[in-house]
Parts: C-alpha cells; sequence; structure tokens
C-alpha cells in the first residue's frame, strides 16, 4: 500500500475537519485526487487550494451549502451515490461517468458557477500582492512575414512599436540581454518555478537559473516516450486505460535526457505535458504552446519566454498514416513550413494571450512583448505605464531590453 | 486526382470479382439488380470542425465546393449535437437517432437500433444495401446496434480503409526485402503506434478495431492495398482513401444506404492550425467528389438524397482550455453546428429552425420509407 500523502497542515486540518466530506462528492473528489500527488504540485496550485478550501471553511455553512446547491442538484440527477462516486475516488471511471452523462453540461455549468463566485474573493488577495510580470514571445526568423501581416489577432490590444534592427547582429539575443551576458530572465529569476523559457530549438543559448523546457533537447525522451507506449500496446500488457494510466504515470524523464530530472515537480510537469496528447510529442510548437499553458495555469510565473520555431512539413508517406517522429521513420530530408508555422502561431499568440489574461496577477500589471527575429516591428501589450510605450519609435533593441529591465524593478 | 488508373486498385483488390472475396451469406444475398427506390447518403463532414472554420462568413475560403453547393441544396443553419461529444457517440446518434452514451473508443456498438437495421430488415433488401466507410478506425462496431431483434444480420457492411491501410503496410513489409524496406518497417512501426493510439491523446484508444468485415475480404483488400500504397497516386490522407473505397463500392454494388465518415480534421488534436484548415479543404473538396459521383453515377443520380453534416465541432477560441485543439467544452462552438441536404426531392432553401443529430436517423427512414422504433429524432420535413 502506498504511504499517506504528506500534505500540507492547513489541508490537512481542513479534511480532518471533515470540510472535504460536507461539499458535492464530485467537486471535493477531484482535490482529493489532487492531494495524492501533493509533492508534485507547483507552490502556486497549493497556495491556491489552501486559500479556497480556508475561504470555505471561514464562510458562514449556510453560504456553503447555497454555494453548492445547484452542484448537488445535478449530483441527484445525474446518479451521484456510493456506487458510482466512492467516497474521496476520483479516477477514469468518474470522468467517464461525467462524459457520458446526459447531464454533463450541466454539471459543467454549475461547477464554473461556484469558482465564478470563489474565484472573485481569491483574487482580490492576490491582485493586493501584485507584481509586474514581463512575458516575451518570439517568432523565428524563417517566417519571413511582412510585419502588417503579424500578431493580428491581437491587434485591437496592443501597439505596434517600429524597431530600429541593427545590421549583423543576433537580434533575439540582442532583445533579451540588451547586450550583456545576462539575460533578462537570468536576472530577474528570484524565486522557484517563477521565471520560464518555453522553446521550440536554440534561440539562445545561456539562460540559466531560470526553467527550461526546450523541445529539441527532449528528444530521446521522446523518442523513449512513444517506443514505450507502442511496446505496452503491442504487447497487450496493458488492456485497460486505467492500466495504461498508472503505466504511463512511471514514464519520468531520466537524468540522462534532460536537466529537469532532478526536480521532481517539473519531472512530472514534462511527462504531463507530453502525453496529454495534442501533438506535443510529434509537433514542436504545439509543445511550446500547451506547456506555455499549462505552466501559467500551474506555476504562474512572472516572467516568461515563449520562444516558437519553424515546424517541418509532413512528408509523403507519413502523411498516408498519420505523423510520426518523420525524422526517424523517412529518409527524405525534411523541409520547413514556413507559410503554415505562420498559420500556426497567429492563433497561439491568441491562446497564449488569453490564458494570461484569466488570472487576476497578470491583470494590468503584464506586459507581452511580441518579437519576431529580425523584423523591424514589434508588438506590444502592456499597461499604460509600460516605458516601451512612450519611448520614441524606432527604438533599439537594447532600448527594449532597458524598459523590459526597468518595469520588472531589475 | 483520382484518375482512372485507381481502376486497378479494384482489379488487384479483386473487389469486383465477389465470388474471389465475398463470405457466402453475402454472396447468396448480393445479387444485382437495381430496384427502384430512394437511396440514402450520410456523410459526417467529419473530425470535429467548428461554424468558425465553415459556414461562417469567414470560414467559406476553407470550404469552396460546399459554398457552391449550398444554394442548390436545403441549408440548416443549426444543426446541434445535444450528446456527447465524441466521434463515436456522435455518429452513432445519427444513425441511431438517440443520443448516445457508449464507449467513446468503439469498443461497444450503439446502444440502440440503427437506420441500417431498420431499412434492411423490413424492406428486405440484400446485405450489399448498407454499408459504413469510415476513416476513424473506432467504428467497426457502427453497423449495427445492440438490440436482439435486429442486430448484425440486419447491420452494415463496415470497412475501416485506414484500419486496412495498416495492415497493408505490414504486409509491404512482409513481401519486400533489400533496399528501402528497413525505413518501411521503421515507418510502419512508429505510425501504426500511433494510429493505435489515436488522435484523442497518447495511449487512450487501447481498444483495437474489430474487423468484421469477413477475413477473406479484408485479407484481399490489404494485398490490394500493398500494390496501391506502393503506386504512383497513393492517397495523401485517410479520408482519400475512404473517398475512393466509398466510390468504387457504390460503382460496384450500388448500395441504398451508406454512412461516409470522414475524420482527417481530427488533425486539429496535435496543434496544427494550418494543418486543421488543410484538412478542412480536402474533406471540402472529396465531398465534393463524393457528390460529383452521385450526380454522374446513373444508379445514383436523380434518386439520391446526401445529408452532410458535421457530427461535432471543436472549443471556441474564447474562453476554451485550448480552442480549436479538442471538443470537449460543450460550448456553443462545439455543439451548434449545420447539415446541408442535396439530391433528389431535395428543393433550394434553408432555415433558421433548430434541429439535431438525431433528426437524420429519422429523416434517412422517411426517405427509405421504412419506420422506426421510438427514437428521439424527427424527421426533418423540408427535405421530405
Amino acid at each position: 500500500m502506498p504511504s499517506a500523502p504528506k500534505l500540507s497542515p492547513v489541508i490537512q486540518n481542513l479534511i480532518d475537519k471533515g470540510l472535504l466530506d460536507r461539499l458535492p462528492p464530485t467537486f471535493s473528489t477531484f482535490f482529493f485526487e489532487q492531494f495524492q500527488d501533493w509533492n508534485l504540485l507547483f507552490p502556486a496550485e497549493r497556495n491556491y487550494q489552501e486559500r479556497m478550501f480556508t475561504l470555505l471553511d471561514r464562510s458562514q455553512p449556510a453560504a456553503v451549502e447555497s454555494l453548492f446547491a445547484p452542484v448537488r442538484e445535478v449530483e441527484r440527477r445525474m446518479g451521484v451515490d456510493e456506487k458510482t462516486w466512492p467516497r474521496r475516488h476520483f479516477g477514469l471511471e468518474q470522468v467517464d461517468f461525467l462524459n457520458r452523462n446526459p447531464h454533463f453540461a450541466e454539471w459543467r455549468q454549475a461547477i464554473s458557477r461556484v469558482f465564478a463566485k470563489v474565484d472573485p474573493l481569491l483574487d482580490a488577495e492576490v491582485t493586493r500582492k501584485g507584481k509586474p510580470s514581463l512575458i516575451i514571445v518570439t517568432a523565428p526568423s524563417e517566417l519571413s512575414a511582412d510585419p502588417s501581416r503579424m500578431w493580428l489577432r491581437l491587434s485591437r490590444y496592443g501597439k505596434r512599436i517600429q524597431v530600429d534592427v541593427p545590421d549583423g547582429a543576433d537580434y533575439l539575443n540582442l532583445a533579451v540581454t540588451g547586450g550583456t551576458r545576462k539575460s533578462i530572465l537570468e536576472m530577474y529569476s528570484k524565486e522557484p518555478y517563477d521565471s520560464w523559457m518555453i522553446s521550440a530549438d536554440n534561440p539562445w543559448d545561456g539562460v540559466r537559473n531560470a526553467i527550461r523546457l526546450k523541445y529539441d533537447d527532449l528528444k530521446d525522451y521522446r523518442s523513449r516516450m512513444m517506443d514505450e507506449v507502442r511496446r505496452m500496446l503491442e504487447s497487450g500488457e496493458v488492456r485497460t486505460p486505467r492500466e495504461l494510466n498508472e503505466r504511463l504515470k512511471r514514464l519520468k524523464i531520466r537524468a540522462s535526457e534532460g536537466d529537469l530530472a532532478s526536480d521532481e515537480i517539473l519531472s512530472e510537469f514534462l511527462r504531463a505535458v507530453l502525453l496529454a496528447g495534442n501533438g506535443t510529442l510529434l509537433i514542436n510548437n504545439t509543445f511550446v504552446e500547451w506547456a506555455t499553458i499549462q505552466a501559467i495555469r500551474r506555476a504562474r510565473p512572472s516572467m516568461m519566454i515563449i520562444s516558437f520555431g519553424i515546424r517541418n512539413k509532413l512528408k509523403p508517406f507519413s502523411s498516408v498514416l498519420i505523423y510520426s517522429d518523420q525524422e526517424a521513420t523517412n529518409p527524405i530530408p525534411s523541409q520547413m513550413d514556413a507559410l503554415g508555422t505562420y498559420v500556426d502561431l497567429e492563433i497561439f499568440y491568441q491562446y497564449i494571450w488569453q490564458e494570461f489574461q484569466k488570472y487576476a496577477q497578470y491583470r494590468n500589471n503584464t506586459a507581452f512583448l511580441f518579437l519576431a527575429d529580425g523584423m523591424e516591428e514589434l508588438f506590444c501589450i502592456a499597461p499604460p505605464d509600460f516605458p516601451l510605450l512612450t519611448a520614441k519609435a524606432p527604438v533599439k533593441l537594447t532600448e527594449v531590453f532597458g524598459h523590459a529591465r526597468e518595469w520588472l524593478n531589475i | 486526382m483520382f484518375s482512372f488508373s485507381k481502376r486497378r486498385f479494384v482489379q488487384l483488390a479483386g473487389l469486383s470479382i465477389a465470388n474471389r472475396l465475398l463470405p457466402p451469406w453475402m454472396l447468396s444475398a448480393a445479387e444485382p439488380v437495381d430496384k427502384p427506390g430512394r437511396k440514402v447518403i450520410i456523410v459526417t463532414f467529419g473530425g470535429g470542425v467548428r461554424n468558425s472554420e465553415t459556414f461562417a462568413p469567414e470560414g467559406l475560403r476553407n470550404i469552396p465546393r460546399l459554398a457552391e453547393l449550398r444554394p442548390k441544396g436545403y441549408f440548416y443553419k443549426t444543426c446541434a449535437n445535444q450528446g456527447v461529444l465524441s466521434h463515436f457517440n456522435a455518429t452513432g446518434s445519427i444513425v441511431t437517432g438517440n443520443w448516445q452514451r457508449v464507449d467513446d473508443f468503439g469498443s461497444e456498438p450503439p446502444a440502440s437500433t440503427t437506420i441500417f437495421e431498420y431499412y434492411r430488415k423490413q424492406t428486405g433488401v440484400s446485405p450489399m444495401d448498407a454499408w459504413v466507410i469510415a476513416t476513424n478506425k473506432s467504428f467497426a462496431q457502427m453497423g449495427w446496434g445492440t438490440n436482439r431483434d435486429w442486430g448484425a444480420s440486419y447491420g452494415a457492411n463496415v470497412v475501416l480503409p485506414k484500419q486496412l491501410l495498416i495492415e497493408a503496410v505490414g504486409e509491404a513489409v512482409k513481401q519486400k526485402s533489400g533496399g528501402g524496406v528497413a525505413s518501411r518497417e521503421n515507418v510502419l512501426k512508429h505510425l501504426e503506434s500511433v494510429l493505435n493510439e489515436g488522435y484523442e491523446g497518447v495511449g487512450w484508444t487501447i481498444f483495437k478495431a474489430a474487423k468484421d468485415l469477413d477475413r477473406n475480404v479484408r485479407e484481399s483488400l490489404a494485398r490490394a492495398l500493398v500494390e496501391y500504397i506502393n503506386g504512383p497516386e497513393a492517397p495523401t490522407s485517410g479520408d482519400e482513401l475512404t473517398f475512393f473505397i466509398a466510390r468504387e463500392i457504390m460503382r460496384e454494388f450500388a448500395p441504398r444506404l451508406i454512412l461516409v465518415n470522414f475524420w482527417d480534421m481530427d488533425v486539429a488534436h496535435w496543434g496544427s492550425y494550418s494543418l486543421y484548415l488543410q484538412a478542412i479543404t480536402r474533406t471540402d473538396r472529396i465531398t465534393g467528389m463524393l457528390w460529383d459521383e452521385v450526380q454522374s453515377n446513373p444508379k445514383y443520380r436523380d434518386n439520391t438524397a446526401v445529408l452532410i453534416l458535421p457530427e461535432l465541432g471543436r472549443d471556441g477560441d474564447q474562453n476554451a482550455s485550448n480552442g480549436f485543439l479538442n471538443h470537449r467544452t460543450g460550448d456553443p462552438s462545439c455543439r451548434n453546428l449545420w447539415l446541408l441536404a442535396l439530391g433528389a426531392g431535395v428543393s433550394a432553401g434553408e432555415t433558421d429552425r433548430l434541429v439535431s443529430h438525431v433528426d437524420v436517423a429519422a429523416t434517412a427512414a422517411e426517405l427509405l420509407g421504412v419506420q422506426t422504433g421510438q427514437i428521439a429524432g424527427k424527421a426533418l420535413k423540408e427535405i421530405l
């Protein structure tokens, strides 16, 4: 039997008091499941859960009952009982139960309404403690789109700024280092899990002190994952989604496959990102986008550099049978799909920006810089007091760096 | 793209040589009699596509053929999927007229009687008159439901071209030796794995698709596909292969009731918007080619209704977990789709009236002149 997970004293106390058992089971069991992996949660996740359950605990019981009444009513209609929903257990059977239930849409709405009432109260605390954030999103030079065709889905939220493009200098490197040896990421990094760089390939070297997730660097781990999954399925070792899920949990990154292996939170984060489906194993920019969305959602970093690359075209034979690691399976040289990448990135810029907007800590105090390597324009979404917005154009990249540094009080 | 030389596929497959291919029960009933009467083809414009990339003004550029056909048919602006937002359940709801809530990955048949069973049992038509041709490999059990009074004896033949393609590649690897085999073997190993896992997420689709076609039929098709994929005009997608097989089945057997399931658009799960848009345009093109076949094939022209609809949408860009990549939130972008009816007896027009996926089976039953049991769907009166 696995030992009981070590929880924070706050959560353990609330469980012991019976708070969670008094809540609707479809709500509380989800969190019980999260508690099983408490040591694998980011500090921001732990903090959120502690604050949420503390808030529920200190609220009037009648108010809590009223808050959850719609959820209880939907649960009754769905047929949630001890048999369909074992106490404190949330597994694949429960996910399946929800998805197939005719009242699933109502349930989702009822749960959303709970968070819609709870989150503003929790957000108010976050906003009081808010600090400036900086997000840099880069596109590769191979994109070769006209500046007027860039960042179109976000254009109404920000400002295009003319850039004085340096001759012969490394454009992105200059923007994030200002010509110094250290990137702004390294200069800023203070708290664990607060500074991230997620990239497709290697736009520049030398980012230390911050979390680095690079698709290209994970090639060995990605290949092993694909091989292992295929072997499990072919051998018949796993027969149910539950068995498979359990086996996949063991596919952690090895020390030989990347630096993250030494950090159990990041190791688990990476495993989940790569096995979440959605092409993160196979397409570089999908990995960058999904890892970014998950990092925002879970770790809530204050400083991020998100760097997209160019996606390769699908090779002819691969596309007959869907997609795979084309480099390993087909000797035909890969070709870049610059146009396809451009289309992909335009919607990813929107999704990433939207994800930040969901959380109070980023609203009204986050500067977004969208850079395209070598381009004579950048795009900025920021509060009015972000200094770059009033800079005299065209700006030099060292100035961009300086303004960003000033914004972060470095 | 598909030229006459593709007939070679059929010759190789032996699909046209019934006594070599067909199992005895099929052979005895496969009389080449062209009885008069209505025919129905249901096309799932499938894999999950949003209104915003199809019939919304900004989406029309992705579907030039359907946009051109719309004025010729009857267009339902909102056809709602009010059921489970998975491929099998959504399509199962279309063919049964009841919202299906069975296993998402095809390990169970639909829980209700299908239109194929109603049609075959009540009219006594040949087993060759009802077919399901599906790109989605989990659709092996889409041909009939679990009701004991109906079932396999009255179900549709199910062909999964992509599944056959996997077998074919396996055959190719076995048969070839020397140069190039190693890399093909590699391709097979990796791609077969991805196929078995499905688009939905690595490792979740662990049920091997059942293969309900007679073994000899399947093996012969696989042998043919070996030749086919080694030839100069191999299809570039699962849906193109599905179209090709569907067209050959129409030409050889002229079935009266067909479900053609396209699925390439589900590539959206891989997170490339450009590949998703390309898949939509490809499906638009081959759906147009299917319509062209109906119009040019004398066994279908003037007596066939074609019902085209997406089985589900995808999450909206706003406030969704990851927008077009998934179809799980149940927001309007996931549920509110469209239906285009074309062909014999269908007048041009359009309506804002809300219809739903379960109405398709009821409509097909009316068009084919058969009764269904108690089902949730109501026939679309505008096209009867």
